[in-house]
């Protein structure tokens, strides 16, 4: 009963060590029974219902994961769950809760059509977000080297990068 | 369920059953020698997480142990094992000739987001021809601090890959820091890496140190070369024909012709094929050290 691309090997494998974590999302904490081989998407999206991460490649090429951890843009993919525990996690969520207003660059993406389906939307603009936190009048070479960790199939990344530009010019009045 | 007993897809069979974070580098040798072939360190975790080797059973996370700093002091530059290429590309102590090289090679290792989780231990320790680190640390002259159930020992970086993907390490030791020795005066550095797109591994690398005198003569030179062996190497033919001669564009020729003369990449890359890599290696050995060496 040969099925191509399943693998059919038994494994025998020791039971494993699940933790209670503590995880701090958007300011608020959360606790959360992880083995060690989840990785962070995976928890957040699986077990917190926090589908506002999405998953794309799920290898760290595509960004579409991307999470801010202590500031700084992470692929979630990429993360095991245990290595998140004690650190600051920012999802899209974070830049405006339901019912809030929208952070400016959610507002500019929009606004300049740089939101096609927005798989790739909350990624590039927490990416976003780090950058101007950390260099806020960005050239646009800059902007583009930041946003290489992230793929987008829809809009040809030029209102993309406009919308960065267009968001930190404004920050300059 | 007392053990996991199914079929499972390929990546599923990632099941690793304990995590630990020790506190001091002697825990982490202790563990590391307690679970043997089946115990993994994870610092960045970003080719460990991408693998998912189903043999590893026990991950050890490094992070805790403080090993993630950038110090210069007279004797030089010590690089701790679990500093971020993140904190490499924004490192005030790094933004000098030919230590800047480290932030060449940073700016082109992978996306801003692995950046900022994966390490130079990690990079250095898993191997890869195309490392990013590792020809940069090879033409600093760099060594290795290792450290393990049998003490410490230093190993020169040159020294420090023994194949694809593996390494001196021996059962229970870590790499804990990178030393890296004052260059003379005169030295500078450039780091090149040829590659598709922004996360792709380089096609080809190459890492140039040069240290001048009067006269616009060579004294002293290295250059490294990734993804044309199976690990990163050394040219030395080609510093050897440029080494002492005074430099114009005749010698850069022959010194960039002698790289690519002396380098035998496997043909079955997807990556480029023979010919191409060598002509790459050519060309950039050229131009970097036209680079270099211009007014």
């Amino acid at each position: 009963m040969a099925v191509t691309g399943v693998s059919k090997k038994v494994i025998l494998r020791k039971e494993p060590v699940v933790k209670d974590i503590k995880l701090t999302i958007n300011d608020e904490e959360y606790r959360v029974s992880v083995a060690p081989y989840e990785t962070l998407v995976d928890v957040l999206r699986d077990k917190l219902g926090m589908l506002e991460v999405k998953k794309g490649c799920g290898h760290g090429e595509c960004g579409a994961c991307t999470v801010l951890i202590d500031g700084k843009p992470v692929t979630s993919c990429l993360m095991l769950a245990m290595q998140a525990e004690g650190k600051d996690i920012t999802t899209i969520r974070g830049l405006a809760k339901y019912g809030e207003e929208l952070h400016p660059l959610q507002k500019k993406f929009i606004e300049l059509g740089a939101v096609q389906c927005g798989y790739c939307t909350p990624g590039f603009i927490l990416e976003a977000k780090a950058l101007l936190d950390s260099n806020p009048h960005p050239s646009e070479e800059e902007v583009r080297m930041a946003i290489s960790g992230h793929l987008c199939r829809c809009t040809g990344y030029q209102q993309i990068v406009e919308a960065i530009m267009a968001v930190a010019a404004e920050s300059k009045k | 369920m007392s053990n996991l007993k199914t079929i499972l897809k390929p990546k599923e069979l990632f099941r690793p059953s304990e995590y630990f974070k020790p506190t001091s580098v002697e825990e982490t040798v202790k563990l590391l020698d307690k679970y043997g072939e089946k115990g993994r360190l994870i610092a960045g975790g970003t080719d460990l997480v991408v693998d998912k080797d189903p043999k590893i059973e026990t991950l050890i996370d490094i992070t805790g142990l403080g090993l993630d700093y950038i110090k210069s002091d007279s004797q030089g530059l010590r690089i701790g094992a679990t500093t971020t290429f993140a904190d490499i590309l924004t490192s005030p102590v790094l933004d000098k000739s030919p230590y800047n090289i480290l932030v060449q090679s940073a700016s082109r290792m992978s996306t801003p987001q692995i950046r900022n989780m994966a390490t130079i231990g990690g990079n250095i320790c898993y191997a890869m021809p195309s490392a990013s680190g590792a020809i940069p640390l090879i033409v600093l002259s760099a060594e290795v601090k290792i450290v393990g159930p049998g003490g410490e020992r230093v190993v020169p970086v040159e020294s420090f890959f023994t194949g694809l993907g593996t390494t001196v390490l021996k059962k229970g030791e870590m790499v804990v820091e990178f030393q890296i020795p004052v260059p003379p005066p005169e030295t500078k550095g450039i780091y090149l890496k040829y590659s598709r797109t922004a996360i792709d591994m380089a096609v080809v690398g190459v890492a140039v140190v040069i240290t001048l005198e009067s006269g616009g003569v060579c004294k002293d030179i290295k250059i490294a070369l990734a993804s044309v062996a199976s690990t990163p190497v050394r040219a030395c033919s080609a510093e050897e024909a440029i080494k002492g001669k005074k430099i114009d564009e005749a010698i850069i020729e022959k010194c960039a012709q002698v790289a690519a003369d002396g380098i035998n990449p496997r043909s079955g890359s997807i990556r480029a094929s023979q010919e191409y890599k060598k002509l790459i290696v050519k060309v950039y050995t050229a131009r970097a050290i036209q680079q270099l060496t211009a007014k």
